[in-house]
């Protein structure tokens, strides 16, 4: 059997990051998922380069990418995602805190493939989660890229 | 006193035509009279020759006749005969030339009677002398008595001429004198025009200045003003970003509290985690309407007509999970079309309506009415009625401020942002909004708009 490719996750915020990786547990997800605590980080993890550059070829079945974070923000990798040949097939969700609507605006003119808003409540969280992992680790046929592989290096959960 | 620029410059302008008027006057006067003047000259020179002319006439024709008297030479006469000839013409010539001088007059009237009696003899002693010849005139040639005429015509026409000459001296003087004193009139107009016009140009340049200095400080205003506003973006962005975390950890954490201690903890302490939740949700509430609020403020306003009438259907709509199950009588009258943002109007009416359908919950059978009524000129005004708890007139005022709630949380739901948000798009609209009501007797609640709308 071919392991599920991982998700990779990039959230500065390590509660969010629990309540994600908690979220995600709940359903048994087969995934492996990378988490990335900043911009630069995630660029690297898909890169391979600097802790990277050990993991094993291969594109995330999806990134699911915070808005705010230190150093490189979410639309900064964003559109280096997307302006890379490599890198665009893979689906990217904005998963942030903000309604505002020149974030929404900006990140689907950047090419981002969905937009979640992080809700307060702690159950339409979860089930908003829940929902992204089912789909996008399970249901969604990711584009074909290299083989399937595991990946190691970020934090995995 | 103070005068206005505008009055000033009016006043300054006027003074130099009021100068200009004068000088042009004063000028038209002196140069009619420096004309007269020489129009006067003229004559006095036609009469001076005139007279040069008359004594000439008489002195040749005297001449003429005395040696007629001595020799009988027919054509020593005809001197004498052109004097006969032209000297009344000569006369009445200097007559109408001298006539604005009475003196003149009266002597030209003794020159007259002297050349008639000069003339008169002269043709007696030629009659004589044709009569009676040589022998007949000879006691005349040897006499005086013609020289002693001519002599006094002469002395009668340089007194003449002498008069003439006065008047001329005089009236070269009084020119040269009335010429001088415009010349005066002229160089002082100048300098008070100048002066004048240097003060209404100091006056509209310092009018200049000070409206760019205003024009200046505007633009530096609006700069600071938008500055203000960009941070007030940045502001509430950060706190749709940033404020919602943490409230989003609370209800996560207690929701994985819940999970991972279900069977341990007891009914007690759940309700504290409900509570807890419960607080963090409202939070975010508050965060999200604070957010729509500032938004409110800020947003760029559209401006197209919009037909309430549709807008309520809309509304209702909209509102049909909070309607649903409840016995809520509509009355909908007509409702006018205005003028404005149809996004904004929209939020005006769902709050107005959501708050009738929230406040008559108590009612077995709600009445709410939706309507236009008469304002004042030049606006429309929509009201919307129920019959629901209402509230005292005396907190009037509060009901349109921001989180003021009337009511306690647990009777009724909302973060009382609803009616500062109609308050501020209508006043976005330049439009007015008022309420009435009584302690369970229902509310109402108006607002206005301009027909003509002019965005705030």
């Amino acid at each position: 059997m071919t392991t599920p490719r991982p998700i990779l996750l990039a959230e500065d915020n390590p509660r969010d990051v629990e309540l994600i990786l908690a979220a995600m547990a709940e359903h048994n997800l087969a995934n492996e998922i990378v988490v990335c605590r900043d911009g630069v980080e995630a660029l690297d993890y898909l890169y391979r380069r600097r802790g990277f550059s050990a993991r094993r070829q291969g594109n995330p079945a999806v990134i699911l990418l915070d808005l705010k974070m230190p150093k490189v923000d979410g639309l900064e990798v964003l559109r280096t995602i997307k302006a890379d040949t490599g890198l665009k097939p893979i689906p990217v969700v904005m998963l942030t805190s903000s309604r505002e609507e020149r974030d929404l605006v900006q990140s689907y003119a950047l090419g981002a493939n969905a937009y979640v808003v992080k809700p307060v409540d702690f159950h339409s969280y979860f089930n908003a989660i829940k929902a992204l992992g089912i789909f996008w680790g399970d249901v969604n046929e990711p584009p074909p890229g290299l083989a399937r592989t595991t990946a190691n290096g970020c934090s995995t959960g | 006193m103070h005068w206005s620029i505008e009055n000033r410059m009016v006043a300054g302008f006027g003074l130099v035509l009021a100068f200009v008027l004068v000088i042009g006057v004063v000028s038209y006067f002196n140069t009619k009279k420096l004309i007269a003047n020489s129009h006067a000259d003229a004559r006095s020179h036609g009469a001076l020759q005139m007279l040069e002319g008359i004594l000439s006439t008489a002195e040749n024709a005297d001449l003429g006749q005395r040696r007629y008297l001595i020799t009988g030479e027919e054509s020593y006469l005809s001197p004498y005969r052109t004097a006969v000839s032209r000297l009344p013409e000569q006369l009445r010539y200097l007559r109408e030339t001298t006539a604005d001088s009475a003196a003149q007059q009266s002597r030209l009237d003794s020159l007259e009677k002297l050349i008639t009696k000069s003339l008169d003899s002269s043709k007696a002693e030629i009659a004589l002398r044709t009569n009676e010849g040589f022998e007949g005139v000879r006691h005349l040639i040897f006499a005086s008595r013609v020289k002693n005429e001519i002599d006094e015509i002469r002395l009668l026409i340089e007194e003449m001429e002498n008069e003439e000459n006065k008047t001329l001296t005089r009236r070269a003087e009084e020119s040269q004198a009335s010429t001088h004193d415009t010349i005066l009139l002229l160089a002082l107009a100048t300098l008070l025009q100048s002066v004048l016009l240097g003060s209404v140009y100091y006056l509209i340049r310092h009018d200049i200045t000070q409206r760019k200095r205003v024009a200046t400080e505007l633009r530096h205003r609006g700069e600071q003003l938008e500055a203000a506003n960009k941070e007030l973006e940045a502001f509430s962005y950060s706190v749709s970003h940033d404020l919602r975390a943490p409230l989003r950890h609370i209800d996560g954490y207690v929701g994985l509290l819940e999970k991972a201690a279900v069977t341990t903890l007891d009914e007690k302490a759940r309700r504290y985690l409900a509570t807890i939740s419960e607080s963090a949700k409202q939070m975010g509430q508050l965060i999200d309407d604070l957010l729509v609020f500032s938004r409110m403020g800020r947003a760029e306003m559209r401006d197209t007509p919009v037909y309430l009438d549709q807008l309520v259907k809309e509304v209702q709509h909209e509102l049909r999970h909070d309607t649903q199950g409840r016995n809520i009588a509509w009355r909908i009258g007509p409702l006018p079309t205005v003028h404005g943002d149809p996004a904004m109007l929209r939020l005006v009416l769902i709050n107005l309506i959501s708050n009738a359908v929230k406040f008559t919950r108590t009612r077995p059978l709600a009445t709410i009415e939706i309507g236009s009524a008469s304002g004042r000129p030049g606006e429309k005004v929509v009201f919307v009625r129920d019959n629901g708890v209402g509230f005292d007139m005396q907190y009037v005022e509060k009901l349109f401020g921001v989180f003021q709630r009337l009511h306690r949380a647990e009777e009724f739901d909302g973060t009382g942002i609803g009616l500062a948000n109609v308050r501020r798009i209508i006043h976005r609209h330049g439009g007015r909004t008022w309420a009435e009501g009584t302690v369970d007797g229902g509310a109402t609640f108006y607002f206005s708009l301009p027909t003509g709308m002019e965005p705030a």
